[in-house]
């Protein structure tokens, strides 16, 4: 009875686990495809049938990159705008969720909900007019230009409010008697308690302004504020791309992202696991 | 109460949001009517003034990895007009022309840009191009007539040059001479016709060891072409109606579309599965392909023996040019610069030889001396057929609406290539709704 219980658990398992496999490798393969074409020679990166282990490993792809394009700055620029758009986003849209949330004014769920709105509206849509205002303020072609229309986001307000609505009142109410304001309870009990979510937010900006391409496109001119999605953009030729290269600018544009996945990684779990906790 | 008249007044903002954005013109509708500058008062001043003028040029030919070529023709430039700077906008083609429109709607348009034939007529028609026969008349040392006259005329509209022809391409047939030799077929020649390919590519077609025999695909681009190779003309005389549904051109387009559905010479577009034909073809798998010459590059390190032969005909033969142009924007400041830019880009010998030395593109010269050295150039050997091409040419049929006529044929051909329509019906619904777009 026990053994045969004991083998429908294991057989359970095999096949999750072969699902999953299954289904990361799908996920894993264009990756595995674009390392694999960043060390090929131009010449076989198109091969059929697919060479997943190129035949000729070299590191042509990057060298050619760092001749062709300016890779270097446009990396610290993607860097600078990102790192600038994730901090001001997530000050901004926690303190206008903080207030949506918690701050009672007359016409606080229009308003909230008028904001929401403007979710609906595709950003190809507000371009141009964006773009006209940008270059009333003479902002086109500058790091404020390519910065400030990132630090609003709906959705990272939307995402706030709804954490912030869920924190118990009476640990506010608490540090309100003890003295505090507003802006201490804000600070020292409001968002120490919200640590996932905006790890969370913080991820998802810093994503968005990466790879971040139409914005970039139309407000710089100049290679030298080029973004990383307009660099790698610009390999592709009219008619005839190297993937090689593209694929190497590829690579070296994902690795921040990993990186800063892995380590926020840590404190999104921690979190989830620590929220059951008391105290 | 409050939440209902609340919750309703959202709702009617948000469709209103929705309803605004939907109702978006098209891309190509959306620059504003500009008027032209008056650019002879503007002239007296400049050429009395000599001052450091800066000017920018827009360009999407010069990027994957000819930067630095455009950078040496700017700084050759820079040393004979110490009095300009240049300064290049190098965009990918596929953003080119979105940001193009946006920086002119935003008032920042660049003072030179490049366009391609397709979009030229767009630019022009809407007053956006300064017409440069008043500066060219004014300015003793240039001469339109070293320019090659087909590609000079594309950038005319209504007796105006708008713009001057900076390069030109054509699109030849390329065979892979390995699999005729294997096969024991003969070489294509200059008179072959779409008969003549489709017994080459029956008898080199090993569908075991995924050859094709041919390939010429079934998009806007190619189906002019045919149409034309077939004697029949797009539009008729005044550009009020299509004629794309007549005989001539639905039996082009059944010719093209049996190879691929009837004979199963052509990969159909499920076949290529992403890949491009030109992949296929350096990978051995396609005997004729039919693409442009500025893959010259790209297949010089096939591994296998290669040629090119001028395109087969039906009825006559039609080949396709392509030409880019620079011209100036009807808001620039300084015209007389610009137009000292754009006739050094397009004319100039250190522009030319820097072109066929670096395989960037061919000068739209007339001049045959700059082309000896890209005809001695092999692969291929039978470069000549570049040239012979141009007795053929024709230019795309091009309208206002050129984006989105370009999409609803492109629509319809997808169609009769995966099979779901025949070529009479396809055509017959496309001409509906281009007719819509001629209004």
């Amino acid at each position: 009875m026990i053994r045969k219980k004991a083998n429908l658990r294991i057989t359970r398992k095999t096949i999750l686990y072969i699902m999953l496999i299954i289904s990361s490798s799908t996920m894993i393969m264009p990756f595995v495809w674009m390392i694999s074409t960043s060390l090929k020679t131009t010449q076989y990166t198109l091969s059929i049938p697919i060479q997943l282990l190129p035949d000729k490993v070299t590191l042509e792809g990057y060298k050619r990159l760092f001749e062709i394009s300016s890779f270097g700055r446009m990396f610290s620029n993607s860097f600078l705008v990102a790192i600038i758009t994730t901090i001001g986003q997530l000050l901004i849209s926690s303190m206008a969720a903080y207030a949506f949330a918690r701050i009672k004014f007359r016409g606080s769920d229009l308003l909230f909900l008028l904001y929401l709105a403007t979710m609906m509206i595709p950003s190809q849509v507000t371009v141009t007019p964006l773009f006209i205002l940008m270059r009333y303020f003479g902002w086109l072609d500058t790091y404020q230009g390519l910065i400030v229309p990132g630090l609003f986001r709906a959705f990272g307000v939307f995402l706030m409010r709804q954490s912030f609505l869920s924190l118990p009142r009476e640990l506010e109410e608490a540090a309100y008697i003890d003295g505090a304001n507003r802006l201490v309870i804000f600070i020292r009990v409001v968002l120490p308690l919200s640590k996932p979510v905006l790890i969370t937010q913080g991820l998802m900006a810093f994503m968005d302004s990466w790879n971040s391409y139409l914005w970039p496109l139309f407000v710089t001119s100049k290679a030298e504020m080029f973004t990383l999605p307009l660099g790698l953009a610009n390999l592709q030729g009219q008619y005839l791309t190297e993937w090689n290269v593209v694929m190497a600018g590829t690579v070296l544009s994902i690795i921040p992202m990993l990186c800063i996945y892995i380590v926020a990684q840590k404190y999104l779990i921690k979190g989830f696991v620590t929220s059951g906790l008391k105290g | 109460m409050k939440k209902r008249l609340s919750i309703s007044i959202v709702s009617i903002v948000i469709l209103f949001t929705v309803l605004l954005s939907a109702c978006q013109p098209a891309a190509s509708t959306t620059i504003e009517q500009e008027t032209l500058a008056d650019t002879t008062e503007e002239q007296d001043i400049e050429e009395e003034v000599a001052e450091q003028v800066t000017i920018t040029y827009a360009t999407f030919s010069a990027n994957a990895g000819h930067e630095e070529d455009l950078a040496s023709l700017v700084a050759e430039f820079e040393a004979t007009h110490p009095n300009i700077k240049v300064e290049t906008q190098i965009v990918a083609f596929d953003d080119y022309f979105n940001k193009l429109q946006t920086m002119i709607a935003g008032d920042v348009a660049p003072d030179t840009y490049e366009l391609n034939y397709e979009n030229f007529v767009s630019y022009a028609e809407k007053g956006l191009l300064l017409d440069t026969t008043v500066l060219a008349s004014n300015d003793a040392s240039s001469d339109v007539g070293i320019f090659y006259p087909r590609a000079l005329e594309a950038f005319q509209l209504d007796g105006m040059q708008l713009a001057l022809p900076e390069t030109f391409s054509t699109v030849v047939l390329f065979y892979n001479k390995d699999l005729f030799d294997a096969a024991g077929f003969s070489y294509p020649t200059a008179d072959w016709t779409w008969n003549d390919v489709l017994v080459a590519a029956q008898a080199i077609n090993d569908p075991e060891n995924g050859v094709y025999g041919f390939y010429s695909p079934l998009q806007f681009n190619e189906f002019y072409k045919k149409a034309a190779q077939n004697n029949c003309s797009f539009f008729n005389e005044d550009k009020t109606e299509t004629l794309i549904n007549s005989p001539e051109c639905v039996e082009a387009l059944q010719t093209m579309s049996d190879f691929v559905n009837v004979y199963n010479v052509m990969p159909s577009e499920a076949d290529l599965g992403g890949s491009s034909n030109s992949d296929l073809f350096l990978a051995g798998k396609i005997a004729m392909d039919v693409t442009g010459i500025w893959m010259f590059s790209s297949f010089a390190d096939a591994p296998f023996a290669w040629d090119i032969e001028i395109e087969p005909g039906m009825a006559t033969h039609a080949t396709h040019f392509f030409a880019n142009g620079a011209g100036i924007s009807s808001t620039s400041e300084h015209p007389q610069e610009s137009w000292e830019w754009i006739k050094f880009i397009t004319s100039s010998p250190e522009v030319a030889n820097l072109r066929v030395e670096k395989g960037w593109e061919l000068p739209a010269l007339s001049d045959p001396d700059y082309f000896t050295a890209y005809l001695e150039q092999t692969p291929p050997d039978n470069r000549q057929a570049v040239f012979d091409s141009l007795n053929y040419a024709i230019v795309p049929p091009v309208i206002s609406r050129q984006s989105e006529m370009q999409d609803i044929i492109g629509n319809f051909l997808s169609q009769v290539d995966l099979g779901t329509l025949t070529p009479q019906e396809a055509l017959d619904q496309a001409k509906v709704q281009v007719d819509e777009l001629l209004k």
